[in-house]
């Protein structure tokens, strides 16, 4: 019996080793989300001190709805075979869960980071707190990935899937979404940001912990 | 075989009905009754629908979450039918304090809708349980539809506290709790009287809304049955005595 952290890795492994063959989220979902934030000032206009006003909000609300995708995409695309197969290797579903989420986890970090920078250009947004940032990145990566992990396993391969998906992960990321554009605004303002990021944290292990319980029920019902 | 032929013959309760009807009149009675606020003059009484609306909306989607982790636990289709009738009755109720609040809104504030955070996120949770509602119809086999969406019932609870608190978290157009705050409650008798009556004769309605729509709910579980067995053969039907050349023993 391989130890839980092996199954992690080797399910992550799986999922990473699938986007370097599909380059689904570097070559189709980051540019999609780069059309996105350029498309944005087309629609509203180009002045310039208000788009650096909206910028950071804009790129938030880019991240949460794109990486929705980014978070589904694993378990949306899996066929009823490969998850019963999946299913019959006898692997935890703990374990295939928090894989599925870790490996959702470096495609979100990466995303952010490549559309942070988008926006930094496109937007002339100066970016403030560098110590928050990068915690406001991991637990944001960490809490969509938890979040969508879980949403594609309760859908499953039933119908309307991959439409539905969106439609459960979108709202219930708010607290992540809240948490992340007040953390950053209470620190321009000069105020602490502690309660904000405790609310992500909180966020992040109650998913993780929904997740990790549901798992052997979501797999059972196929 | 007609489908409908597996289904138990019960006759259909009136009575829901009846106390619907009698809730409801109780509410626009006393609605009606209670004189007009100082300052918001006849605008007030959309309040006396609005707040016990959003009073069933916070009761339907705790029960849903009760009936989902009870489902969990016992794997008892009746409380998956209790979970989804009391979502359906939540989105109802949701959708009815929203629409009333900005008809209140308009000639309050001047705008329909203001991003308020108590109004942002109570529409937020009509979209979670909409999103329960969709998946409840991604399947039709029963024990697969109860056991993915009670997990979602569980997790969705969340949004009623958030609804809730948001007024005291953020500095909100929208007013802070003027009843379920531990502080002593600053109202006229007459308008808070009025509130807890129409708040008591929702709740009744809930019941009776909760008890049809489980029956209603009992009755398409048994149809979806039906439909699927109907036509499948009975084991060993398939199975045809071989022909043997020459016939006969």
């Amino acid at each position: 019996m391989i130890s839980f952290q092996r199954q992690v890795r080797v399910i992550a492994s799986r999922d990473l080793t699938r986007e370097r063959r599909t380059g689904e989220v570097l070559w189709v979902t980051l540019p999609f989300g780069a059309i996105a934030l350029l498309l944005v000032p087309l629609a509203i206009g180009t002045n310039a001190p208000m788009l650096q006003r909206i910028g950071p909000g804009l790129f938030w609300a880019v991240v949460m709805l794109f990486g929705v995708l980014i978070s589904i995409r694993q378990t949306t695309s899996e066929t009823l075979a490969q998850r019963d197969q999946l299913a019959l290797t006898g692997l935890d579903p703990a374990a295939v869960y928090v894989g599925k989420a870790t490996a959702s986890f470096l495609f979100l970090l990466v995303f952010q980071a490549a559309l942070g920078v988008v926006t930094v250009v496109l937007y002339d947004v100066r970016p403030k707190g560098w110590w928050l940032l990068p915690v406001t990145f991991v637990l944001v990566a960490a809490g969509l990935a938890l979040l969508g992990t879980l949403a594609a396993g309760i859908v499953a391969t039933g119908r309307n899937a991959a439409a539905l998906v969106p439609l459960l992960v979108a709202p219930l990321s708010i607290p992540l979404l809240i948490g992340a554009t007040q953390s950053l605004e209470a620190l321009e303002l000069g105020r602490s940001s502690l309660a904000w990021v405790l609310m992500m944290i909180v966020t992040v292990i109650a998913l993780a912990i929904a997740g990790v319980l549901s798992a052997r029920p979501l797999q059972e019902t196929g | 075989m007609n489908a409908t032929e597996h289904m138990t013959d019960r006759p259909s309760s009136t009575w829901p009905w009846v106390v619907m009807a009698i809730a409801g009149l109780v509410t626009f009675v006393a609605s009606m009754t209670v004189g007009p606020d100082a300052v918001q003059g006849q605008l007030s009484r959309i309040m006396y629908v609005h707040v016990p609306s959003a009073w069933l909306a916070y009761l339907a989607f705790g029960v849903t979450m009760f009936a989902s982790a009870m489902y969990l636990w016992k794997k008892d289709l009746a409380w998956d039918r209790r979970a989804v009738a009391s979502a359906e009755i939540g989105v109802v109720f949701t959708a009815l304090a929203l629409g009333l609040g900005m008809i209140w809104a308009k000639p309050t504030w001047g705008v329909w809708w203001t991003w308020d955070a108590r109004l942002t996120l109570t529409a937020i949770m009509f979209f979670v349980y909409l999103g329960y509602l969709a998946l409840r119809r991604t399947t039709d086999d029963l024990h697969a539809r109860a056991q993915r969406s009670a997990i979602l019932g569980v997790l969705a609870v969340i949004q009623v506290p958030l609804v809730h608190f948001s007024v005291v978290w953020w500095r909100t157009l929208h007013q802070p709790p003027s009843i379920l705050k531990p502080e002593p409650i600053d109202m006229d008798t007459a308008i808070l009287v009025t509130l807890i009556i129409a708040v008591v004769a929702f709740t009744v309605m809930y019941t009776a809304m909760m008890f049809k729509r489980i029956e209603l709910a009992r009755l398409e579980d048994e149809l979806l049955v039906s439909e699927q067995t109907a036509d499948s053969p009975v084991a060993g039907a398939a199975v045809i005595a071989p022909a043997v050349d020459g016939g006969g023993a």
